[in-house]
């Protein structure tokens, strides 16, 4: 009975096993079916038949609007994560400082984050409407405008549009993961670099922006890959509509499955999207570590 | 305790015995289409004076049972390929398209299964489009036509005195309600959209005797009449005679446009009265007309139609799972079941015995049935049929940002032939 108190070598093993089981089969398991599907032929009524190779790799990337495609991604990604952390930054900084009212301008900021993102996308989808949307009704009534404006005129516009709302969604997430990180930095540094005259510039790159690092890192991580994933906003909004010149990889590719029935390069494509995102990620995990490091 | 575990063991064999002596059941897996809100309930519900589709079916048809499930349209497609990719196909299926799925080998011929009496039933020009190699693979279960419809009283205000027949009178009459009403009411709809812009194909390139096919039936995208016809189309869209927004708005749109009044006219489906009366728009006056047409060409309604098709099983009671699924069909086209079927999402029928019952109860019906009569259908059975579907769309749209119509129907051409 006494030995049930004795640590064997295999313990941590048997503790972390349940996790492991979960892992393998709800994630590694599915990777494993998919990257299978990806090197095999599948009919457009589904059977699965033989191995082919890179075939349907070629038969993706090949396509005429791939790069389109991929160009789309990459702008959407950048501009949605770039300027929601520069912008989500800025807020958290703002809301760090105590103000009256900051419980409920803390609070107020969650909302775009605690709604489901296919309902706000439904949402300014209603508003940014021509013949009965919000935004040309509000314009109208106050007399801004005289005949309503057609906010979706060119597929370059609707992109826009999607980038802007992918912004305003994500805007959240850094504020407050950047939040947590700005309440964790001791106070007593501010108080010492006061003292000594440094002005607002140089406390915020010598003692703010070092000391958030860890946790602005974590955020631009998760943000890569829920951004670069983030499906609701185009699909709700333009389908990629018009011929796939606001798609990103994740619609396209579900386009091309259950649209075009092409499950083969569709499937391929998300393999070549999990890839990216694997490479982008250790990139800037790398680079990260290595600044921190060398502190 | 060793007793004990004995007796649970012998008791769990003989149980079983008897649950396999009780098998003679067979049960067939059903997919069914979900068209409207109605139709989980008239299936699995209680819509039927009552009860439902599969409680009724099972009383009359004992030895049968049904596992039938009800799918949106939106999952439909990716159910079904799932389900075979996972060798689960279901037996008896209710989609639009089967040439996939016949040329894969994975359907029964519908003589295996099909009653005579009930095969004699069907409309013969629905069952033609079903054929290839010259096997029936599939039956229709409904079909719907499509029709101008047109709001009277805006083309009145306007000074549009006659319903427009030709595209010259079209682009006249759009002209006078732009001229009228300015921005606020949008003269005609167009739906490019990737929900359903091969419609669109079909009404401006069949209005110009054009369309998918030459008349030996191989494709013919990139003919001059189908050049001239999307040209006209996207005129329509740049001469501001449209909806905005063609490659995004639906015809979902198009439809609550017309019922707000902010549509003059809208090609649309038959269900139509329907539509507006469940979405609660009241005070259009409306009525239908034949689609415009070049001059010189004639007009053709578009018909839609859908099927029911059997899955190969492979099993050793084949014979018995035919005549279960030949039941099926007899127990759904009986006209006391069907009429009440058809009617109920606003549909037009596919067997002949339901015609009477349908006029009598809605005679506004036969109008509809002789537009079916000059129907054209997709050219769903060619193989290709579902990358010229998607092809036609990325065309209108890529035409639609400044891409040439010729060009682009020329691309489409030669990728659709070099398969």
């Amino acid at each position: 009975m006494n030995n049930i108190f004795v640590r064997h070598k295999w313990d941590p093993y048997l503790w972390i096993l349940p996790s492991v089981l979960l892992m393998l089969i709800f994630v590694i398991f599915p990777i494993g079916i998919v990257f299978r599907l990806a090197f095999s032929d599948i009919s457009r009524a589904g059977v699965v038949g033989e191995f082919i190779g890179l075939g349907n790799f070629i038969s993706a990337v090949s396509a005429p609007v791939f790069p389109t495609v991929l160009m789309n991604t990459l702008i959407w990604v950048v501009s949605v994560v770039g300027l929601s952390t520069l912008i989500g930054f800025t807020a958290a900084m703002v809301l760090n400082q105590p103000f009256f009212g900051r419980k409920i301008a803390r609070s107020i900021i969650v909302f775009p984050w605690a709604a489901s993102l296919v309902i706000q996308a439904s949402v300014w989808n209603y508003i940014i409407k021509m013949e009965y949307g919000n935004l040309n009704n509000i314009l109208l009534n106050f007399g801004v405008i005289k005949n309503a404006i057609n906010w979706r005129a060119t597929y370059q516009i609707e992109f826009i549009w999607e980038c802007a709302i992918g912004i305003i969604v994500t805007i959240p997430f850094v504020t407050f993961t950047v939040l947590s990180g700005l309440q964790s930095i001791d106070s007593s540094y501010y108080e010492a670099a006061t003292v000594d005259g440094a002005s607002f510039g140089q406390k915020l790159f010598n003692i703010t922006l070092p000391l958030v690092r860890p946790s602005l890192t974590v955020s631009t991580v998760l943000n890569i890959i829920y951004v670069f994933n983030s499906f609701p906003i185009i699909y709700t909004i333009t389908k990629g509509a018009p011929a796939n010149k606001t798609d990103t990889m994740v619609t396209y590719l579900y386009m091309l499955a259950f649209y075009d029935q092409k499950k083969g390069p569709a499937t391929a494509l998300s393999v070549i999207g999990f890839l990216i995102l694997c490479l982008a990620s250790s990139i800037y995990m790398i680079v990260t570590m290595r600044k921190e490091e060398a502190l | 305790m060793k007793k004990l575990v004995a007796l649970i063991l012998a008791v769990t064999v003989l149980l079983s015995v008897a649950v396999l002596a009780m098998a003679d059941d067979i049960t067939l897996d059903v997919i069914i289409a979900q068209y409207g809100p109605k139709t989980q309930d008239w299936f699995l519900g209680t819509a039927m004076d009552g009860s439902n589709f599969k409680a009724k079916f099972e009383e009359a048809n004992p030895g049968v049972k049904l596992n039938l499930e009800v799918v949106s349209w939106n999952d439909l497609y990716t159910v079904v390929s799932t389900r075979i990719s996972n060798n689960n196909a279901p037996d008896i299926l209710n989609i639009d398209v089967f040439a996939d799925y016949a040329n894969e080998g994975l359907l029964l011929p519908v003589s295996d299964y099909c009653p005579e009496e009930l095969y004699k039933d069907f409309f013969p020009s629905f069952i033609q489009e079903s054929v290839i190699d010259g096997t029936v693979w599939a039956v229709p279960d409904l079909a719907s036509a499509r029709a101008l419809y047109y709001n009277v009283d805006l083309l009145k205000e306007a000074g549009v005195e006659a319903v427009p027949t030709t595209w010259a009178e079209l682009e006249d009459a759009a002209q006078a309600i732009v001229d009228f009403y300015g921005g606020e009411v949008y003269p005609w709809g167009i739906d490019m959209t990737t929900d359903e812009g091969q419609a669109a194909f079909a009404y401006y390139t069949w209005a110009n005797n054009g369309g998918f096919v030459d008349e030996k039936g191989d494709w013919a995208l990139n003919s001059d009449a189908n050049v001239e016809a999307i040209e006209y189309a996207l005129s329509l869209v740049k001469n501001g005679y449209t909806n905005p927004n063609p490659a995004t708005q639906t015809r979902y749109d198009l439809q609550d446009m017309f019922g707000a009044g902010k549509l003059a006219m809208v090609i649309a489906p038959n269900s139509v009265p329907a539509y507006i009366a469940e979405k609660g728009y009241t005070g259009v006056n409306f009525a239908t007309a034949s689609i415009p047409h070049n001059e010189g060409a004639s007009s053709s309604s578009v018909g839609v139609m859908d099927r029911i098709m059997a899955f190969r099983d492979d099993s050793a009671d084949q014979a018995a799972r035919n005549e279960a699924i030949g039941k099926f069909l007899t127990f759904f086209y009986d006209p006391a079941n069907y009429v009440g079927w058809v009617s109920m999402e606003g549909f037009l029928p596919a067997v002949n015995s339901a015609v009477g019952a349908l006029v009598e109860s809605d005679p506004s019906f036969e109008a509809w049935l002789s537009v079916l009569d000059s129907a054209k259908f997709y050219p769903t059975t060619k193989a290709e049929w579902n990358d010229v579907k998607q092809g036609v769309i990325a065309v209108e749209q890529s035409a639609l940002t400044g891409g040439d119509v010729r060009q682009l129907l020329d691309e489409l051409q030669a990728k659709v032939s070099a398969k």
